[in-house]
């Protein structure tokens, strides 16, 4: 396979119509996605989404009620333990064997890869600022999160699956922790980033997946989902009533609000038609805004829940007829 | 070898008190033998005005009672007990701690299968129960030997002492079983004492009402010290409804803990 001129295009996360259940209540449905080689893949939803199901899968904690999972291009189920020699995994939430000190966990964390860590502990240690000679039950939450953290990365994993890492952890200790991913994406490792807060996703991903009661509802680069979205406006006018309320309805144009003199809405469209409106009233300000990812987010989940609003509606309807 | 290393660590402190505890109900226990053998004649009288069912329900028997091997079996009964709620608590708490401790994503996120994760703390916790059955036996030997008043059957004296060994691998077993096919366990201990102070009752009772059948289903009676003390050799039949269940058990634990979702 030729990795290094890049004509092959190697996935290392492959998901394909994944589906769980826990007896008859809902884990994922049909879940379809890849993460690709060297690529940081975020994985957003709120709780409850079905983000950890999917990454229990992948580390065959759980087994899917259909579908299949693979890594590094090997069913996950079948090979579980030799594809885990190359995964790093940090869970949600940390709990380590309490009266064990950090270096004595981290060693026993060790020993399970054929690989002397030792020198990677002391460093990533270093770096994250953890003392290795206390127990695990003194740590305080956002210490067990580094221990967490330095735990997945001592082996130089070639994937590492992060489960709403930054919990805990201060904006410091936030930053040092991307830096140290980072590096490791450099190095050639993809991650998967399974958060609920965009602002990190957006901060380090190249493509995310948005997911919904259990379903992917969208997959996108983080540049596209910028590009296709409204762009929110707000103009002041110098005068009240010097155009017609309807004055910019037109394609693409939606949540207009006139409030005296100031006018908002959002737009999606070619930018130069709605600038040329601009050139012919008299303006005293105006602020274009990109949608920020929280606002795209919301957007999205807003839109499924009207579509499903309307599916509900169409299906009731047919139902009557019937 | 890791994970073996780890339980074994993770086991050492209960494994040391357990390993105290027995030695400590040997060393009072036999301590009392040379009052007995004093004035046997005495205490012969004693006993023998018991009500028969009481003397069962202990299983005195005045032939062998006034003897170091009769007197041995029958303290034997209450180191028995004990370890059998460590073998139990073993059993019970070695798999499922991991669970309960919410350790299991770590362990289980490592590159082994799980069957080897369930070997290595089988193994663990067999190591466990035969280091604090060595270091009771140890005790035992020292105490029988001190209070001694004729020459006895080293022979039998082991072949007691087993015992300990066998009953530990029922109720482990058993333990080991409830665990893996439980959703969740939170908390150990009323499981385990639960089920040892159960069947502790039904051998009890049992030993009154003398039903040979149920003998099958509660570990306490499946070696009969005074067949051992009078024949010299262990009740086979016992031994291979012993060994099936263990096999069947384990084999059931390995297939099911292997298809299992782990939940956090």
């Amino acid at each position: 396979m030729n990795l290094k001129g890049g004509a092959v295009e190697m996935n290392v996360i492959e998901i394909s119509n994944l589906t769980k259940y826990y007896g008859k209540s809902r884990g994922i449905i049909d879940v379809n996605f890849n993460v690709e080689e060297g690529e940081i893949f975020g994985f957003i939803g709120p709780n409850g989404a079905g983000k950890s199901t999917t990454i229990r899968i992948l580390l065959s904690l759980i087994y899917p009620t259909s579908g299949s999972a693979s890594i590094f291009g090997r069913d996950c189920v079948e090979f579980g333990p030799e594809i885990k020699k190359e995964i790093g995994y940090l869970p949600s939430e940390v709990f380590y064997y309490d009266t064990m000190r950090v270096i004595d966990l981290l060693n026993y964390s060790a020993s399970f890869y054929n690989k002397d860590c030792s020198a990677r502990i002391k460093e990533l240690a270093g770096i994250m600022d953890l003392d290795l000679h206390a127990r695990i039950d003194d740590l305080s939450y956002g210490n067990k999160k580094k221990v967490g953290i330095v735990q997945g990365l001592i082996h130089q994993p070639k994937l590492i699956i992060l489960d709403e890492p930054t919990g805990g952890l201060d904006p410091l200790m936030q930053q040092k922790f991307f830096d140290l991913l980072q590096a490791e994406n450099q190095r050639g490792a993809a991650i998967l980033l399974s958060s609920h807060i965009l602002s990190e996703v957006q901060r380090l991903c190249s493509r995310v997946a948005i997911i919904k009661e259990g379903r992917i509802i969208k997959i996108d680069t983080i540049s596209s989902m910028r590009e296709d979205n409204n762009k929110k406006f707000r103009i002041e006018m110098k005068s009240e009533n010097a155009i017609s309320n309807d004055f910019f309805k037109m394609e693409g144009v939606k949540d207009l609000k006139v409030d005296g003199r100031m006018i908002s809405f959002l737009y999606l469209g070619n930018i130069n038609l709605i600038m040329k409106k601009f050139a012919s009233i008299d303006i005293a300000n105006v602020w274009i805004e990109e949608m920020d990812l929280e606002e795209i987010f919301l957007h999205y989940y807003e839109k499924e829940d009207r579509s499903l609003e309307k599916e509900d509606q169409t299906a009731q309807k047919e139902e009557q007829k019937l | 070898m890791n994970m073996f290393f780890h339980e074994l660590k993770a086991g050492r402190k209960s494994m040391i008190i357990w390993a105290c505890s027995l030695s400590a109900i040997v060393i009072l226990m036999m301590s009392i033998f040379p009052a007995f053998m004093t004035d046997v004649e005495a205490a012969k009288k004693l006993f023998l005005g018991l009500p028969d069912a009481v003397k069962k329900m202990f299983g005195f028997y005045a032939d062998t009672f006034f003897t170091l091997l009769g007197f041995y079996a029958y303290i034997f009964l209450f180191v028995v007990l004990c370890g059998s709620i460590q073998a139990m608590n073993l059993g019970t708490g070695i798999v499922s701690k991991e669970v309960s401790g919410k350790t299991a994503d770590f362990l289980l996120s490592k590159p082994v299968s799980r069957k080897r994760i369930l070997t290595a703390k089988l193994l663990a916790a067999l190591a466990i129960m035969i280091i604090t059955d060595a270091v009771f036996f140890i005790v035992a030997v020292i105490m029988a030997n001190i209070v001694k008043t004729e020459p006895f059957s080293m022979a039998k004296f082991i072949m007691i002492s087993l015992t300990l060994l066998f009953v530990q691998l029922m109720f482990f077993t058993l333990g080991f079983l409830i665990s893996v096919i439980a959703p969740k366990i939170r908390s150990v201990l009323p499981i385990s004492l639960g089920v040892v102070f159960t069947f502790f009752l039904l051998n009890m009772v049992d030993s009154i009402i003398g039903e040979k059948a149920a003998r099958y289903i509660i570990p306490f009676l499946y070696y009969d010290n005074s067949y051992i003390i009078r024949n010299g050799s262990y009740e086979v039949s016992f031994m291979i409804v012993e060994a099936v269940f263990i096999i069947v058990a384990i084999a059931a634990s390995y297939r099911f803990y292997i298809r299992k979702d782990i939940k956090v």
